[in-house]
């Protein structure tokens, strides 16, 4: 696998001319097979990253490459999932399942399909119109898995789903990662939702990249340490303190071996997360290292 | 067959609790030797957890020399985990301490803190980590 | 597990991917609209056939008889078929001209307008279909079935107005302005125009209501545009004559005026040149002549289809606007 899933450069957008950038300087490089989570607050660009990278919006500056292509060319081995999960409300759900037969000739897998659907107990014959947001769900990825996508990008896919049917889909998609090698990336703004099912991290903030990563290397390169609040952190990089009478709590990320009287500990994926996101500043310009392909 | 059960709250990690599960069973004698662990596939679907951390649980599990991967067909048990069977003298040991303990008037939490405590001394596990402080 | 999933199917790149079929599901997706388009032109159509075969010919029996009649203070006529001619001719002429609304409001709404607003085009844009693909598919088959249905119900308009011609007292004269377009194929360009400029709306607005009246006032505005502009789409003839007899020539007029012995053109003060009064002033301004341009009904297909042409243009240049517009929004193809 020496191609990536996805390499963006400078990759920005921004919709008209004087519009604010959605998105901007955008650089990261997802791996091939990997399962991915896109985390970030409402509003912070993953949907436009997603957007553009199914091929639905044309980047503004930057470049990407996407299964080693253009996103238009590679449309075909792209599986897609909007956040809103647009289906045609007059078609039945075996209606649907024939249309994405239809329209993704040569590469259609029926078995997927109504398998997916037939996890949630539905009548093929309901009308699109007539089920519930996590029904809809359901079909919308049954759509999406059914065209044995190369790369499965999903914006908030979990979000109208009950925690029985969520644990279900879930299970479905990583058994398509396991299976076929399917590089899965999704979005969420809820980081529990995605941490034991995701194995690399892409983080956005205010349209721009604040970490990219393996989940393992990124919570290896942060520690949380606890010392008393006079302690000088330097020479590591801080990336959010807080002082709590004599005791000062901080995440950092080491730039060599830590004093050994230093309390320290591991943080946790949300942890790193938050931390992130609080402090908008926190390391901005670091590139972040990835596990080569 | 195994079947995983993942807790998220556990604090342990996720393919760490693969491998003591299997390591339960193979103790416990649900797994012996030849048995085919579950694919990779079978586990995820069931417990929605990233591939790669199942792969990296049974990863661990041939490093102990415990399980073998097969290629194409599977992974497969080598040998079991048969230290401390149903019926050896220890356990017998263990029956007469908890009939004298309860005889003693010990409850069964009392019981269980004096095992835990005991096994800690013997068996010290992870060392342990402050909390973080995130609020 | 079936034997064919194993691995995700070769790259597309090199040989191209086998053509989604799409046909099926535009139809299944519009299945409303197609039904009622289909009936509407049907029962048009049966309307026309019946208005220039038998209803024509019982008005024609009615005006015979009438004309029969003379002054004779009781006489017997069928004056049912008559109004009966004029009330149905009235009313289809009206339908085939009507049609261009209907396409273009459901090209805005339904067909472009309403998949951009509810997001289902990045459902059939991330399916096998590409956003190219995808509007061709929007234009080809609704403009082939746009073109038969307007076509067939212009050429059966003509086709019963031809009938009446000179047997019925009351048919309408060529150049009358509804007759003028339902009977030609201005109808069929003002649809194929509705269409494209409907589609063109859908992406712009993204909003099925606002694409639906956008594009049905287009074609409204385009028509006036078109109606503005008829009498100067082809070269009129010129007809002169004597100042006793009044301007003369019968069609479309597009200037008249007077002559003088130069052979300048000045407007004319008036046409009643056999009158002393008028004839004075047109003697003061120097006039020898009336003269007309008019069209004459020989210029019926010029016009028509000049007039036509140009709507063809305007829809071209709507779809190809509608194609660079999709170009430039989602990524394409890199070279």
């Amino acid at each position: 696998m020496t191609v990536p899933a996805i390499e963006a450069d400078a990759l920005g957008k921004r919709f008209g001319r004087r519009a604010a950038w959605a998105l901007r300087d955008c650089s990261f490089r997802l791996p091939a097979g990997r399962v991915c989570a896109v985390v970030g607050p409402n509003g912070a660009g993953k949907s436009t990253l997603l957007a553009i990278t199914a091929g639905l919006h044309a980047h503004t500056e930057g470049t990407i490459a996407v299964l080693g292509t253009d996103p238009a060319s590679a449309r075909s081995r792209i599986g897609f999932v909007d956040q809103d999960k647009p289906l045609y409300p007059q078609l039945s759900i075996a209606e649907t399942l024939r249309m994405g037969a239809d329209l993704n000739p040569g590469r259609w897998d029926a078995d997927t399909a109504e398998r997916i659907v037939a996890g949630g107990d539905l009548d093929p014959r309901k009308r699109i119109r007539a089920l519930s947001g996590g029904q809809r769900t359901r079909v919308a990825l049954a759509l999406a898995l059914a065209k044995r996508p190369e790369l499965l990008l999903l914006d908030e896919p979990m979000a109208d789903l009950d925690p029985l049917a969520r644990h279900e889909l879930m299970g479905v998609l990583m058994g398509q990662a396991a299976e076929h090698g399917t590089t899965i990336v999704m979005s969420s703004h809820v980081v529990a939702e995605l941490e034991d099912s995701c194995d690399h991290l892409l983080l956005i903030g205010g349209g721009r990249v604040r970490l990219a990563g393996e989940i393992d290397d990124l919570l290896a390169a942060h520690t949380r340490v606890s010392v008393p609040a006079d302690t000088d952190l330097a020479p590591h990089d801080v990336v959010e303190s807080r002082t709590a009478g004599r005791q000062l709590s901080a995440l950092v990320r080491p730039a060599g071996p830590l004093p050994a009287d230093w309390r320290t500990g591991p943080p946790s994926l949300e942890d790193l997360v938050l931390s992130y996101l609080r402090n908008p500043e926190a390391l901005a310009a670091h590139p972040t290292t990835e596990a080569a392909a | 067959m195994v079947d995983y059960r993942i807790d998220r709250h556990s604090g342990v990690a996720t393919y760490v609790q693969i491998v003591q599960q299997t390591k339960q069973a193979l103790r416990l004698g649900l797994l012996e030797p030849g048995d085919k662990l579950p694919t990779a596939r079978e586990v995820v679907e069931a417990t929605a957890v990233n591939p790669n951390t199942v792969l990296k649980a049974y990863r661990e599990l041939e490093r102990e020399g415990l399980v073998e991967a097969r290629r194409g067909l599977g992974t497969f048990v080598r040998r079991s985990l048969g230290a401390a069977p149903a019926d050896s003298p220890l356990r017998a040991e263990l029956e007469q301490w908890a009939a004298r303990a309860r005889e003693s008037g010990l409850e069964r939490e009392d019981v269980a803190a004096l095992f835990t405590a005991v096994l800690e001394t013997h068996y010290p596990v992870h060392p342990k980590i402050p909390e973080g402080d995130p609020s | 597990m079936t034997a064919t999933l194993t691995a995700p199917a070769p790259s597309a790149t090199g040989r191209p991917a086998p053509a989604p079929r799409q046909l099926r599901w535009l139809l299944r997706l519009h299945r409303p609209a197609l039904i009622t388009g289909t009936a509407l032109t049907l029962l048009l159509g049966a309307a026309l056939l019946w208005l220039g075969g038998p209803l024509t010919d019982a008005a024609a029996a009615a005006w015979k008889e009438y004309n029969a009649c003379g002054f004779t203070p009781r006489c017997s006529y069928d004056q049912d078929s008559i109004l009966l001619y004029k009330d149905l001719y009235n009313y289809t002429t009206f339908a085939v001209l009507v049609v261009p609304f209907l396409v273009a409001a459901w090209a805005g709404g339904s067909l472009t307008g309403r998949e951009l607003e509810s997001g289902t085009v990045r459902l059939a844009w991330t399916q096998g279909v590409s956003p190219a693909r995808w509007l061709v598919s929007r234009l080809a088959f609704p403009a082939a079935l746009t073109v038969t249905a307007t076509g067939l119900t212009a050429w059966l308009h003509r086709r019963a107005w031809t009938a009446g011609e000179h047997r019925i007292d009351t048919t309408k004269l060529w150049d009358d302005t509804p007759t003028f377009y339902a009977n030609g194929t201005v109808p069929v360009a003002l649809a194929l125009t509705g269409l494209a400029v409907g589609v063109l709306a859908g992406l712009v607005l993204r909003r099925a209501m606002a694409a639906l009246a956008t594009a049905a006032a287009a074609v409204g505005v385009l028509w006036a545009l078109v109606h503005t502009a008829l009498p100067y789409l082809w070269s009129p003839v010129t007809s002169v004559s004597a100042l006793g007899d009044g301007p003369l020539g019968a069609g479309i007029a597009v200037e008249e005026g007077v002559l003088t012995a130069d052979g300048d053109r000045l407007a004319a003060p008036c046409v009643n040149g056999g009158m002393s009064g008028c004839r004075a002033s047109l003697d003061d301004i120097g006039a020898v002549n009336y003269y007309r341009d008019f069209h004459p009904a020989s210029h019926y297909w010029p016009l028509q289809l000049v007039a036509s042409g140009l709507l063809v243009a305007v829809a071209a240049a709507a779809i190809a606007t509608a194609f660079a517009l999709l170009r430039r929004r989602t990524s394409r193809v890199s070279a």
